[in-house]
């Protein structure tokens, strides 16, 4: 909930300076080694789970992000399970076996040229929505969405949300952890950009996801540097990352629950 | 063995008598501060007045040409034969306009030369009148920026860099009181209204023993005390906004009040839009300075001052942000003699910031303050014409609330404080101010400063990745950790010949309390934390050395300073830290050491039709510490080679005056990124080494018109014309790395610029 009065605030320091002009320009930057970047996770809903695998780029190249292929992805559970992934498509990793399971304890086990990458992630119990409701927008015509649920008392938990409008997963960052709200009935408003706006006859589906406290850090660090997560930082840093020897992106385990509404 | 205080001044007396008294402004009765008192009859004597204009010089009987003089004032000599002790007050008149060329004793405007301070850069109060800053607002902090040394934190950000320490290290004091945020509006104006100040010195780091409590710098500004003979109003009206100053007698030569105000009106304009989501928008700040002074006696005067400021943002009902200064501070200067001076002072500080949010059934408030009870008592004794001392004691008790959050949500509402945090700092000084011979001048003293954190509360100690190891709790009044510090200070003059000198200097600092800031612009709702179990005090060493000379007959001065500032315990952030509403916030902090070196370079003409100066800083500032850039060296955000600004001031005649300045600055050091990646469909920026690239240089030129439209000895009249930015660079505020919105294929680099051409009309009245 203080994530949001602090994004809020920050919104509307930045429109404050409004009076200013912006301009493209040339910026003569580095370029570095490329760096593997890892995206997936697995949830408590049946699979296929995927695992992405892709390097990093100059920042002057167009955004082409070359796969990785032939690299050998595992995943294993502490209950003895595992899963060596198949590559069903340039950089895309399936696990078809595997069932995510509350309480298990998921390790994620890349080797991609000659380097290895690891990183675990604790799949949480689920916490079910209890209702969504809408607000009209703060800004414009639009409405807004909000979503009601109980958090559950004496365990440290945290959220992630995902808002899909009318087919289409947005790319928002959302989330909270419990702190301060432990065991109440947490509202969390999903505020959009403003020409993202909900309008009447959206569909719209809410997925709730129970995430551990890695999962939860690098989701907000990276809320800071796409634009979700306040005003610009004085030393911009790449998100807190839960996997190893330098590897980018992440590896989560969560379990959801949906509902949905229709804009009225 | 007690020896009677008469008895004390008989024997002393043998052989010499003091001449004391305060020096003042002949139209206002205001007490000039620095004033130089200097006898012809012996050379390299002299005194200065203190903060209160005070001075006393005790020297063998005979007869003696004594001349008083101050900056803007024309000097003024009296005749005395010294046979006793006696009291002379000096009343000086202010100088004529630059255009009648008056050589008066200019031989002796060489205070540059002589003083023993080193590191020192006053405003003249009525040299900031005509120099254009951004919408015609007169500010003290922009123009402090105008001088070597002293770097702006940029646009947007009325903070400074001094010596490249960071913006926290500067000590800003307002008659004697903290204020913990110098901005409005978000940085773009500074809280002080230069209708109610009358002196402004910026110690660069070398201060003498009798201030501390931050690494870099001291900022002491004095307030008026208002005109003791007659009443008098003054303002100004402006485009964004105006002010209104009334002064006058409590009891006519004994008393005076002074209150002074400012407000803008922008929103004012903002309610006039037909949109809805612009005209229930609220943007506005206000001030007011107040002051009051008694003269009980000869002996004893009372001063009572105080500021009070606020910011306010806010959007209908929906989101009000405001936040704000309060200071007071109540005086009591007392002579125990002709040749001891005591100021006792009783202060108060405050800043606090409100959020308040309401959406829909959903409301929340969140507070959070600093606050602290100080007491000062401050001695001088002028022994001799050889020595001064100075000694006294300083005690502060601060209390922060970092935030008290209030949520009120359909039937629940629930509160969360964060845990106070209670501090009490002390210190106790001694100056010797020693000249063994007219060319040799010392200022040396030290000063014991001690901090301790107090409770209640409880106290965490981390691992070094930030995990929380160990809570103890404490008691109300117990104390969790003091920390004592020495702090020797140093400073020798080694007088050439009076157009020439060469100086040394050296001085500790000590800082507990740290700025917890992550943001590009010093953010109203930064976080000020205490030193503690884990946040050491900050400790700066800093040696200077400087050459000064002025030419043609002190209308020219020259000065050259090299330094080369050692600093500990210096505090940065973990990546993606969390400082808001973080109860184990000290888990979240990085501690390292900073170095900073450089050369200064000043020119300054005083006198002619026209005027200002030159200024070039060549500079370096960098950090180390455990956790950032694999624990190497890297350039602090304040690191910039170069800067340069430019004075110039030309009176066309009586009635018109033209200024500009220009200044020139390398940029900040800053986190570029290297490349990038995709995760989630976003496209994010990888980053490498910290503060590795430089923002594109700055440069801006502004020009000002003044027309005096009528001035006779109580009336004045002017109009003020400025133009910010005239030839319309586009510097750049930020330069940000995104998506490109009409090609999703690509990123690019977008710079914000905030000014280009801002012109502004301000017309200033006084009666």
């Amino acid at each position: 909930m203080r994530k949001d009065l602090l994004k809020y605030t920050a919104l509307v320091l930045l429109a404050a300076t409004v009076t200013s002009c912006q301009k493209v320009i040339d910026v003569d930057l580095n370029s570095g080694d490329p760096k593997v970047v890892i995206e997936g996770g697995i949830s408590d809903q049946p699979g296929p789970y995927h695992i992405r695998l892709t390097r990093t780029v100059n920042f002057d190249r167009p955004n082409e992000f070359p796969a990785i292929s032939g690299a050998s992805v595992r995943i294993s559970d502490d209950a003895g399970n595992a899963e060596m992934l198949t590559e069903t498509s340039p950089g895309i990793y399936t696990c078809s076996t595997l069932l995510g399971t509350p309480g298990r304890v998921y390790t994620l086990e890349v080797s991609a040229d000659g380097e290895v990458y690891t990183s675990s992630s604790t799949l949480p119990d689920p916490v079910p929505i209890d209702s969504l409701t809408l607000e009209d927008a703060l800004f414009g015509a639009g409405k807004t969405v909000n979503v009601h649920f109980r958090d559950p008392a004496g365990i440290v938990n945290y959220y992630r949300v995902i808002q899909v409008v009318n087919g289409v997963e947005r790319k928002d960052i959302y989330g909270t952890d419990d702190k301060l709200l432990d065991g109440t009935e947490i509202q969390l408003t999903l505020f959009n950009q403003l020409e993202d706006s909900l309008v009447n006859g959206d569909t719209v589906d809410i997925r709730l996801q129970s995430i551990d406290k890695i999962s939860f850090e690098y989701f907000r660090t990276l809320a800071q540097l796409t634009g979700s997560g306040g005003p610009p930082s004085d030393a911009p840093a790449n998100p807190i990352s839960g996997i190893s020897n330098g590897a980018l992106g992440y590896f989560t385990a969560y379990s959801v629950k949906s509902k949905r509404i229709i804009v009225r | 063995m007690l020896i009677p205080a008469a008895t004390l001044h008989a024997q002393t007396g043998s052989g010499k008598f003091t001449l004391s008294g305060y020096a003042k402004d002949a139209n206002t009765g205001e007490e000039l501060i620095g004033a130089t008192i200097s006898v012809r009859e012996l050379p390299g004597t002299g005194a200065v007045t203190n903060a209160y204009g005070y001075y006393s010089l005790t020297l063998p009987p005979g007869s003696y040409s004594v001349t008083a003089q101050s900056i803007g004032y024309q000097a003024h000599t009296e005749a005395i034969s010294l046979t006793k002790s006696v009291k002379m007050d000096f009343v000086l008149g202010q100088a004529e306009n630059e255009l009648t060329e008056v050589v008066v004793s200019s031989k002796k405007q060489n205070e540059n030369i002589t003083q023993t301070q080193m590191g020192v850069e006053k405003l003249d109060m009525k040299e900031i009148q005509n120099i254009p800053v951004l919408m015609g607002e007169k500010d003290v902090l922009k123009t402090i920026q105008l001088r070597p040394g002293v770097k702006s934190a940029g646009e947007g950000n009325s903070g400074f860099y001094v010596r490249g320490g960071g913006a926290d290290q500067n000590l800003i004091l307002l008659d004697e009181a903290t204020v913990y945020n110098a901005s409005h509006l978000l940085g773009f104006f500074s809280v002080f209204n230069t209708d109610a100040l009358k002196d402004v010195t910026l110690y660069k780091g070398s201060q003498p023993a009798q201030y501390g409590g931050r690494l870099s710098s001291v900022l002491d500004i004095r307030m008026q005390d208002g005109n003791d003979k007659n009443y008098g109003v003054e303002g100004g009206i402006g485009l964004i906004s105006s002010r209104l100053k009334v002064e006058g007698p409590i009891v006519k030569d004994k008393g005076s009040f002074t209150v002074s105000g400012r407000r803008t009106y922008a929103d004012l304009f903002l309610k006039l839009s037909g949109d809805s989501s612009i005209n229930r928008a609220r943007l506005y700040f206000y001030d007011l300075n107040a002051k009051a002074n008694y003269r009980i006696n000869d002996r004893n005067r009372i001063f009572l001052s105080g500021y009070f400021g606020k910011d306010v943002m806010g959007f209908g009902d929906n989101f009000g942000f405001d936040w704000g200064n309060a200071t007071g501070t109540l005086r009591w200067n007392h002579l125990f003699s002709d040749r001891l001076f005591s100021n006792t002072s009783l202060i108060y500080s405050n800043y606090n910031y409100n959020i308040h949010i309401k959406y829909g059934s959903f409301q929340g408030d969140i507070l959070s303050r600093i606050r602290n009870f100080n007491l000062k008592q401050d001695f001088s004794y002028f022994a001799n014409a050889k020595n001064e001392f100075q000694f006294g004691l300083n005690s502060i008790y601060h209390k922060i609330v970092p935030g008290a959050i209030t949520i009120a949500n359909n039937e629940t509402t629930s509160e969360t404080n964060m845990p106070h945090n209670h501090g009490w700092e002390n210190a106790a000084y001694l100056t010797h101010k020693w000249k063994p011979q007219t060319w040799l001048n010392f200022e040396y003293g030290v000063r014991l400063s001690s901090f301790s954190a107090l409770g209640p509360g409880s106290f965490y100690t981390f691992t070094p990745v930030g995990e929380p190891v160990d809570t103890t709790s404490y008691k109300a009044g117990d104390f969790v950790k003091t920390y004592v510090l020495l702090e020797p200070r140093f400073a020798v003059n080694y007088i050439i010949n009076e157009k020439s000198s060469a100086k040394l200097a050296y001085g500790r600092n000590t800082q507990n309390l740290h700025l917890l800031s992550n943001s590009t612009s010093g953010n109203p709702t930064d976080l000020w934390i205490p030193s503690s179990l884990n946040v050491k005090p900050e400790i700066s060493d800093q040696v200077s050395l400087g050459y000064f000379r002025n030419f043609r007959d002190n209308m020219f001065e020259f000065s050259t300073e090299i330094y080369y500032k050692d600093m500990r315990n210096q505090i940065d952030y973990r990546d993606g830290a969390q400082l808001q509403f973080n109860e184990t916030v000290e888990s979240q902090l990085l501690f390292g050491t900073g170095r900073a070196y450089g050369a200064e370079f000043f020119l300054k003409k005083k006198q002619g039709k026209l005027t200002g100066w030159v200024g070039y800083t060549l500079s370096k500032s960098e950090k180390k510490i455990n956790g950032i850039n694999g624990g190497e060296w890297y350039n602090a955000r304040q690191d910039r080679t170069h800067d340069v600004s430019v004075v110039g001031i030309y009176e066309l005649s009586r009635k018109w005056t033209v200024s500009g300045t220009w200044v020139y600055y390398t940029g900040n050091a800053v986190t570029f990124p290297s490349g990038k990646y995709e995760v989630d469909g976003h496209i994010v920026n990888y980053y490498t080494e910290r503060n590795g690239y430089r923002m594109p240089d700055y440069h801006r030129l502004d020009l000002g018109v003044t027309w005096m439209r009528k001035k006779t000895e109580r009336t004045e009249s002017s109009w003020n014309f400025s133009l910010y930015n005239a030839y319309g660079r586009e510097n750049a505020y930020s330069i940000t790395f995104e998506e490109n919105p009409d090609d999703p294929t690509r990123t690019q680099a977008v710079r914000t610029t905030l000014f280009r051409w801002i012109p502004s009309i301000t017309y200033n009245f006084k009666f």
